[in-house]
């Protein structure tokens, strides 16, 4: 790539920020992984793609509104779980479900978890900081430990197994474009989001809360809008787990899976609107391989986490950002931040 | 329910409540002076336990098995675990000084997962727990494990001498007046790294110490140190972050709540304290005894 200004890839970056080629980047990497031998590879895209999709909620929440939710994978849970229950409710005594009923199911989703976060939303969005994350975290914790004793509803530490899709979407690639096209329609939606009044209403109340106030901005409003949708979208990355996973657990809920959407964003950036989906490829990509060769992945990723904390503050397109300022001296063009 | 079971209830729930102090206390101490919160206290405290133990074995091992060989062991691993608690500070934590709190909540749970790993790489993955052979006693109609009493005798003990020392020593007045302003103290010319490395030095081997007095009644395991350390994140957070009595209180009513809705709803007992944190955090964001200037 050269500093001329008048190649499309310049104008690319210029019109979109390094979220535009990094979406060419990761478009066309996703395209070509069904192309490689065996089925291993496809799925662990598949598992990118779905934890892309909840990282990238959580970063509309962190990123664009400056708040940490440590509670995040409640949603992802929540609509984990109403896909599964929906699931189970319209499968045949067979164990089949047909193709309507399947996307009927993923459709449960998205609501319930946003309905969830709207319940809990409206007690967070009072609050920021450190508090914001404890509460958060505490109503995580409260929906976790629900589904892990509700046995009779939930199924609790069973989980709920047999969720296996329609016999079209049972093949690896297939549901992987199914997944691919939905992360994509859903990540459209949030980039329009993102580049609406409303999202940079966002960047207003993560800058500065007080002057958005001034302004005469609702704030509490305007955060509960924003968590409801960030739910919604946790949700709906949930939904697409079950089927994949062919199960789901309480796990889903707990603190450990928020901090893996943590992870990914600060690991990709939470600069970049395409920050969240490039930490999970290389977050998801690093366990796949890592867990080939030694089971202690804990000791590799927080190694690595604790070596990008120390040293590349603002995640990987972060540093890449700073390196395109730095060739092309401080102050040279319109930088897009999100 | 009658008396007998509501005393092992009450007595497991107040020894559960020390141990829940000790780690909360230096919890809160380091946050409130650092403004760090520390994901890996509960993981430190794990490992002060699995030192205790090792460090009974090796003493067991040198001048035949007693149980008072507890006591060197903890006390050694104690002062093992505040030297690497100082090292931790000064060489890592230390960096993340004036960072975002993600940032800094992402280093001390990357050490989360590296110490939990360091641990089965070092203590293997089976359960290490020390059988001290204490006979349990009668008491009206049903049978306690004295040792219950010593858990809560440490626990006050403890909770006294962090008293005397935050409130009548040189040092810990200027660790309390550290939390109210760090400027000011640095202004008065007070080294401040030193106040800091000295903390959490502090902090953790409090947790060391709580790690190694629980080990005769609770095994040490892998993975024990996640549901603990968000434990810890409600009892500072229904005390109040800063306030050591508000610690006090809160880690009483989580330990004494978590052990007797257990009798009711085992599966949901920890549902019972989130509620709490919930409930305490949209009444009071700053805590029961916190005060009101750092919300």
């Amino acid at each position: 790539m050269n500093a001329d200004n008048n190649n499309w890839w310049s104008r690319l970056y210029a019109k979109y920020g390094l979220s535009g080629p990094a979406a060419i980047v990761l478009l066309v990497f996703f395209l070509l992984v069904p192309l490689l031998p065996g089925k291993f590879w496809t799925i662990v895209s598949t598992e990118i793609l779905i934890l892309g999709l909840f990282a990238m909620s959580f970063n509309l929440l962190y990123g664009y509104m400056g708040q940490i939710s440590f509670g995040h994978a409640a949603f992802f849970g929540l609509g984990a779980y109403a896909t599964a229950m929906a699931f189970t409710r319209l499968k045949t005594a067979g164990g089949e479900i047909a193709t309507l009923d399947f996307f009927l199911s993923l459709l449960a989703g998205p609501p319930i978890a946003a309905l969830g976060a709207l319940i809990v939303g409206f007690f967070c969005v009072r609050l920021t900081g450190i508090y914001f994350a404890m509460l958060s975290l505490a109503f995580g914790e409260l929906l976790f430990y629900i589904v892990f004793s509700w046995y009779s509803f939930t199924k609790g530490d069973d989980g709920i197994q047999g969720l296996l899709p329609p016999p079209y979407f049972q093949d690896a690639a297939h549901y992987y474009y199914l997944t691919l096209a939905i992360v994509i329609g859903a990540l459209a939606v949030m980039w329009r989001i993102t580049e609406s009044p409303f999202g940079y209403i966002m960047r207003t109340l993560r800058d500065n809360q007080r002057r958005a106030a001034f302004l005469g901005i609702n704030v509490r409003l305007h955060m509960l809008v924003n968590f409801v949708i960030a739910g919604a979208f946790a949700g709906l990355a949930g939904a697409l787990w079950g089927p994949f996973s062919r199960s789901v657990s309480p796990g889903l809920l707990g603190w450990q899976e928020s901090g893996i959407a943590v992870f990914m964003t600060l690991i990709g950036g939470a600069g970049s609107f395409m920050g969240p989906l490039l930490g999970s490829v290389i977050y998801t990509f690093l366990q796949a391989v890592v867990t080939m060769f030694t089971s202690y992945w804990p000791l590799t990723i927080g190694t690595i986490i604790l070596l990008i904390v120390l040293f590349l503050p603002g995640g990987v397109l972060g540093m890449v950002e700073k390196g395109i300022k730095a060739r092309r001296g401080a102050g040279a063009g319109e930088e897009k931040q999100p | 329910m009658d008396l007998s079971a509501f005393l092992i209830q009450l007595f497991s729930g107040l020894s559960r409540a020390m141990v829940l102090f000790l780690l909360s206390a230096g919890l809160s101490l380091i946050f409130g002076v650092m403004n760090i919160l520390n994901f890996a206290h509960a993981t430190l405290w794990l490992v002060g336990g699995y030192v205790t133990y090792s460090m009974f074995e090796f003493l067991g091992g040198q001048f035949g098995a007693s149980p008072w060989m507890l006591l060197p062991a903890i006390a050694g691993a104690t002062a093992a675990m505040a030297a690497a608690g100082f090292l931790l500070e000064r060489y890592l934590i230390r960096r993340t000084y004036g960072r975002d709190l993600p940032e800094q909540l992402l280093l001390t749970f990357a050490l989360v997962l590296i110490i939990g790993d360091l641990i089965k790489l070092v203590w293997g993955v089976e359960n290490r727990r020390i059988s001290l052979g204490i006979e349990p006693i009668e008491m009206l109609d049903t049978f306690v494990n004295p040792y219950h009493f010593v858990i809560i005798a440490t626990g006050v003990a403890v909770a006294f001498g962090l008293w005397f020392f935050l409130h009548r020593t040189r040092f810990g007045k200027i660790v309390r007046a550290a939390v109210y302003s760090r400027n000011m103290v640095s202004a008065l010319g007070i080294p401040i790294p030193m106040i800091y490395s000295g903390v959490f030095a502090l902090g953790v081997g409090l947790a060391a110490f709580a790690g190694g007095v629980f080990l005769p009644l609770l095994p040490m395991s892998l993975g024990v140190d996640h549901d603990i350390i968000v434990q810890c994140f409600a009892v500072v957070v229904i005390g109040g972050f800063g306030s050591m009595l508000g610690t006090f209180v809160a880690a009483v009513i989580v330990g004494v709540v978590y052990s007797f809705s257990i009798l009711f709803w085992p599966d949901g007992a920890l549902a019972m304290v989130f509620l709490i944190v919930i409930l305490v955090l949209i009444w009071r964001p700053w805590g029961l005894f916190g005060t009101e200037m750092r919300y």
